[in-house]
């Protein structure tokens, strides 16, 4: 009983997750920003659904496999993620206009702070 | 009418009163345009009564028709052609079983055979590996020649591209095909560069995301396509599938560590010598077996008992050459289409 309640919560904050990932595809309109809430929300929601079955099924082979496929959603989502948003950021000649950036030097050296206020990026 | 009328009363006024003819007033009727140039109408009327000798008449009517008669020609024996085809293919289709019987082979003795004697016959626990690989290995054969001629087709048109880079133009300037002598240089030899620049991914070479996931992942998807591959007569999976995991280890690796670190073990040479191998063992050993089953002869292939790795005759030997084919055929398109060459 103990078992099913925890399963149940996790899978029910899974679900959550997953949700505000959904409306927060929708909600924000540049693909940094959407690529950021796809990326976390997928992972974390992923590992909540996931471990919530492994508490279901208990100490079997079956959850083995569940753990195995945890470690490789969270190997690989991450990376995905970060190599679209990398794509994005070397591609997107007017990335400038809509966020903050930050360049470094080859040592790790601030160079230049570009940051907008509210107003110059409501009006852009 | 009544204009024409008051045009002319007008005209007639004019003339009376002496003042002559308006050229404002003169209605001057469009030219017609011209059909032929002077010289080309002369031409054709010369040419059509002069007597000339039938070999120039033929030339020349080579000349203005013969293209039209060819294509002409062409569509007719094309739609002749078709026809032909259409009406062979349709009377075959007329001796065939028709469709949905009861009493067909395919709905009753086949089936039957594949579930029941399959494993005895072909030694596979995978009964859709010993469908493929055994009872239809030859349609299997046809799809990995299909894969492998399909990238080396793309191979000979995008290297082709790469193998003339710079390609010499000499122009003799005395000798030129118009016959006028000029003054100048005898001949000029012209360097062209043509074709692309190897293009250089930046932003590929310093990902250390990229590169520590893959370090941590291309052995375990380089084993799971060995273990796909090899355990393809006992569990899902084959060749097909096999391979395409391995080509995955591959692309994995050329894009965390640069086309350059693969090329250390697999090019185009590599590619090429690999799936022609490939293919032809495949072709030899199944050409034994049906040869010798279509003779009633003992092919000397054991089975094996099912369910062991070393059972199921001649399918892990087809499904390690079809996976080899598949494997580099993908990453080969990848190399070629994001890079240019293999």
């Amino acid at each position: 009983m103990l078992r099913i309640i925890i399963a149940a919560l996790l899978m029910l904050a899974g679900l959550f997750v997953l949700g505000v990932a959904t409306i927060g595809i929708f909600r924000f309109s540049t693909m940094l920003n959407r690529i950021h809430i796809a990326a976390k929300c997928d992972t974390l929601g992923a590992l909540l659904v996931l471990s919530s079955l492994i508490v279901l099924s208990g100490m079997t082979i079956f959850s083995l496999k569940l753990l195995l496929v945890i470690i490789f959603l969270w190997l690989s989502n991450p990376v995905s993620s970060h190599l679209v948003a990398r794509a994005e950021v070397k591609t997107n000649p007017d990335l400038n206009k809509i966020c903050d950036f930050m360049r470094f030097d080859e040592q790790g050296n601030l160079i230049k702070l570009n940051i907008k206020t509210d107003d110059e990026v409501s009006a852009s | 009418m009544f204009e024409e009328f008051k045009n002319l009363w007008r005209r007639f006024y004019n003339w009376t009163v002496g003042n002559g003819p308006r050229p404002e007033n003169e209605v001057i009727p469009p030219e017609p345009p011209p059909d032929l140039p002077f010289t080309r109408r002369l031409e054709l009327k010369r040419s059509r009564f002069q007597e000339r000798p039938l070999a120039s008449r033929y030339n020349e009517w080579l000349e203005r028709k013969s293209l039209h008669v060819f294509s002409m020609l062409y569509l007719g024996m094309s739609i002749l052609t078709c026809l032909l085809f259409m009406a062979l293919l349709l009377s075959t289709v007329a001796e065939l079983p028709s469709f949905g019987d009861a009493n067909n082979p395919v709905n009753n003795e086949v089936i039957k055979r594949y579930i029941e004697r399959g494993g005895q016959e072909t030694g596979a626990q995978n009964i859709v590996a010993g469908m493929i690989l055994d009872y239809r290995a030859f349609d299997t054969f046809g799809e990995s020649a299909v894969l492998f001629t399909a990238a080396i087709s793309v191979l000979m048109l995008l290297g082709a591209v790469r193998r003339a880079d710079t390609e010499e133009i000499s122009i003799d300037l005395n000798n030129a095909s118009d016959g006028i002598l000029r003054r100048g240089p005898p001949s000029l030899n012209l360097k062209i560069t043509t074709g692309f620049t190897p293009r250089i991914h930046m932003f590929r070479k310093n990902d250390a995301i990229l590169r520590g996931v893959a370090v941590l992942s291309i052995p375990a998807i380089i084993l799971l396509g060995l273990t796909v591959i090899i355990n393809g007569h006992l569990s899902p999976g084959g060749g097909f599938s096999g391979g395409a995991i391995l080509s995955v280890a591959l692309m994995l690796c050329a894009n965390a560590y640069g086309f350059e670190q693969v090329h250390a073990f697999f090019d185009e040479h590599v590619f090429i010598r690999f799936s022609s191998l490939a293919l032809m063992i495949y072709a030899v050993l199944k050409g034994w077996s049906f040869f010798s089953g279509a003779n009633h002869i003992e092919s000397g292939i054991p089975t094996g008992t099912i369910g062991e790795i070393l059972s199921g005759g001649l399918i892990l030997p087809l499904n390690i050459c079809v996976g080899l084919i598949v494997a580099g055929t993908l990453y080969g398109f990848y190399a070629l289409f994001s890079e240019g060459e293999i």
